[in-house]
């Protein structure tokens, strides 16, 4: 996995450059805005890391630019800003997700992850959740073992659900609404029922965790 | 304007009360004047109807064969329309100056001879006459009438008298009759006279009122419709956001006022740039800050990854320690700094779910949750407010950041929005071990750090809980948890 890093600040630049190496990417850094196109036009890169604040050309303005004209590279915004308006316009604008500095790089490195996965799964049709691999397409979910997981159509729906936002926390409301059709009724105690039977059929692949009071968010063990 | 700002008196009543009174003087006047300009008139016309009546009762002054004067007598003979063989006679006309001029009913021949019938119309009791010799004796008529005394005009004087308990107007004509020399004295009570005067003043007066009104409606209407601009601009006013910093129009605003208006605007601008340059300064200072903070953080990491030495290694995680508490006062100051009120726009606010906000904080606050062994939930009720969304973010935050810190390994956390009261409230409650009451106003305070707190705390985060509540209007409480041991902390919004 190939990363474009783009951040003017050499200390910062190194230690992301050494931390997601460390993690397994390759990362290649500029420091300005200007330099990402001819980056972009050499090689294949499956995410972009974009500080805010480059000096010349800002981040806004490369965000903007890259969606102008097309391209589907996952963007992940690093930025000193904390205001929520920032946020709100760089997501806006097309990026895909914000970390605010000063950041742990294994926080970095799981949004990296999430980041690719989501493309990935998009192109490939196949996410990988921790050890569990979901093939979309052929709605089956393999264990570490290799092993395919016997799931009904809710818990296949429910797990499809929390794969997609994996790592975030996804409501019961939600749940409900992606499991069932309109004419159908089903209370928030048969989802818990459905997401303690799927969490036996998962076993050590993955983790649903229940947050009391909010819903279910799936991790990687 | 008034120099008392606790009067406040509106320009309106001051623009009435400056007009009214001088209105209302200039009435008296324009009365009195009038009253002094047809009063000598009104005087002389009666004088000389008096004079009039004395000749013509000279006239009738005749001398008898013994050399004796004697007043010559008519028989009025039968009214032409009234009578026996006519029906009833009409009722006797009051003292009515203006009424129909005809001549008196019951008319004594005896005193008051026919001629003055003619002569002075309406003449009944209340006239009287006595004509007498220059010896003082008198020939006919009233014999206590006082001659009236003074100048002599074309053989006519004039006076006032009480005659009969009455106050009478005389006038005396001295002539000569078959050469004896005579007076002639009329009277008649001024009733008839002041009557007139006095209907003469009610009627001026009622006119000058009448239009003293008219005038003052005219002035209260062009007050109110010279005013209507600056109603305009109070109502415009009122109308803003308390918090808006827009410039007021300078449009319909009239003259007198456009300079305040103007340099109202000036300070908005003043505060506008001000806020804006405080923004911008905060922004800077936050990236100038936490990029340095970042770099220094993760090659930390990096060189922790990369030693295999246990003692550097032990020395590199203590230094992260001081990164990480470094990095966590910096956030805390500028997040401080941005809950004052000029920091932030009255653009910032809107309606906020507080169930979104705690999924959102609930999210991001899980993982160090989870790391601290502590189940972190939430119990939502629907609950809507109004304010900035990445303060109250930033409040929450800080309130199960401190939860975390002081609520032990295998506790819980819990989360809460609804309405108490229609008050919309939002709560976060720890297992922890609580805050004794004496406490509870000191942790408030910034920099304040309770005893045995760990050393990752800057004692800021619930300063900025209370500066981000104040800046929402709300009000932030300490309570005992609901059960066990813990702390409730609890956000109240104003109600609807």
């Amino acid at each position: 996995m190939r990363i474009l890093l783009v951040e003017d600040d050499p200390l910062v630049s190194d230690a992301i450059v050494r931390g997601l190496a460390t993690a397994g990417y390759v990362v290649d850094a500029v420091t300005d805005a200007e330099s990402v196109q001819g980056r972009l036009d050499t090689a294949h890169y499956d995410l972009a890391i974009v500080d805010l604040g480059l000096p010349g050309e800002d981040g806004f303005s490369l965000v903007r630019r890259l969606r102008r004209d097309g391209s589907p590279l996952p963007l992940l915004i690093v930025t000193a800003r904390d205001g929520l308006d920032d946020r709100v316009n760089a997501l806006d604008l097309g990026a895909d997700d914000y970390l605010v500095k000063p950041f742990a790089l294994p926080e970095l490195a799981a949004r990296c992850r999430a980041l690719i996965r989501r493309a990935t799964a998009a192109a490939a049709n196949e996410m990988v959740v921790g050890q569990l691999r979901i093939d979309l397409a052929g709605r089956r979910a393999i264990d570490n073992n290799g092993r395919v997981l016997e799931l009904t159509r809710r818990e296949w729906s429910i797990l499809e659900c929390l794969a997609h936002h994996s790592g975030r926390v996804v409501s019961k409301e939600r749940l409900i609404q992606a499991i069932v059709s309109w004419d159908e009724e089903i209370s928030g105690n048969a989802i818990e029922v459905h997401v303690s039977r799927l969490r036996a059929k998962l076993g050590e692949a993955a983790t649903v965790r229940g947050i009391r009071g909010l819903g279910y968010r799936l991790d990687d063990a | 304007m008034s120099s008392n700002p606790t009067r406040a008196p509106s320009i309106r009543g001051r623009l009435l009360g400056y007009l009214l009174l001088p209105l209302v003087l200039l009435l008296i006047a324009s009365i009195w004047a009038d009253h002094r300009t047809y009063v000598t008139p009104m005087y002389d016309m009666f004088d000389r109807a008096l004079s009039h009546a004395a000749v013509s009762i000279a006239s009738h002054v005749q001398k008898a064969p013994d050399g004796h004067l004697y007043v010559e007598r008519q028989d009025p003979g039968p009214p032409l329309l009234h009578g026996p063989g006519h029906g009833p006679l009409p009722p006797p006309p009051g003292d009515e100056p203006f009424a129909k001029d005809r001549p008196p009913e019951r008319f004594d021949p005896e005193y008051r001879p026919m001629s003055w019938m003619r002569l002075y119309s309406g003449a009944r009791e209340s006239f009287v006459y006595r004509v007498s010799m220059a010896d003082g004796s008198t020939l006919a008529g009233d014999e206590s009438l006082p001659i009236a005394v003074g100048e002599i005009i074309d053989n006519l004087t004039y006076g006032d008298v009480h005659h009969r308990g009455l106050l009478f107007r005389t006038a005396s004509y001295h002539t000569i009759v078959a050469g004896a020399p005579i007076i002639v004295t009329v009277g008649e009570t001024v009733h008839r006279r002041d009557t007139v005067v006095r209907r003469l003043d009610t009627v001026v007066g009622l006119s000058d009122g009448i239009q003293l009104l008219l005038v003052f409606g005219v002035c209260m209407f062009g007050i109110t419709v010279a005013l209507r601009p600056i109603n305009r601009l109070r109502d415009q006013i009122t109308r803003r956001e308390p918090s808006s910093l827009q410039p007021l129009p300078l449009e319909p605003v009239p003259g007198e006022v456009r300079p305040l208006v103007k340099s109202l605007n000036t300070l908005l601008v003043t505060v506008r740039d001000s806020t804006l340059a405080q923004q911008h300064f905060l922004t800077n200072a936050a990236h100038q800050l936490r990029t340095p903070l970042t770099g220094l953080k993760a090659q930390l990491e990096v060189l922790a990854s990369e030693t295999r030495d246990s003692a550097q290694q032990e020395r590199i995680s203590r230094l992260q320690g001081s990164v990480d508490r470094l990095a966590h006062t910096a956030n805390q100051l500028l997040a401080l700094a941005r809950a004052e009120p000029s920091a932030h726009g009255p653009g910032d606010s809107v309606e906020i779910q507080l169930g979104t906000l705690i999924e959102a904080v609930v999210g991001s606050m899980l993982d160090r949750a989870l790391a601290h062994d502590i189940d972190l939930g939430a119990e939502c009720e629907a609950a809507q407010v109004h304010g900035v969304y990445w303060l109250l973010h930033e409040l929450l935050i800080n309130l199960v950041d401190n939860a975390i810190r002081h609520t032990p390994r295998g506790g819980n956390i819990t989360l809460r929005c609804g309405l108490h009261q229609n008050a919309p409230y939002l709560e976060v409650e720890d297992s922890g071990p609580g805050i004794p009451p004496a406490e509870r106003e000191r942790v408030r305070e910034r920099f304040y750090r309770a005893a045995g707190s760990d050393g990752q705390s800057s004692g800021l985060g619930l300063a900025i809980v209370e500066e981000i509540a104040r800046s929402h209007r709300a009000r932030f409480e300490i309570l005992d948890a609901r059960e066990g041991t813990g702390a409730r902390m609890r956000i109240t919004f104003p109600g609807p």
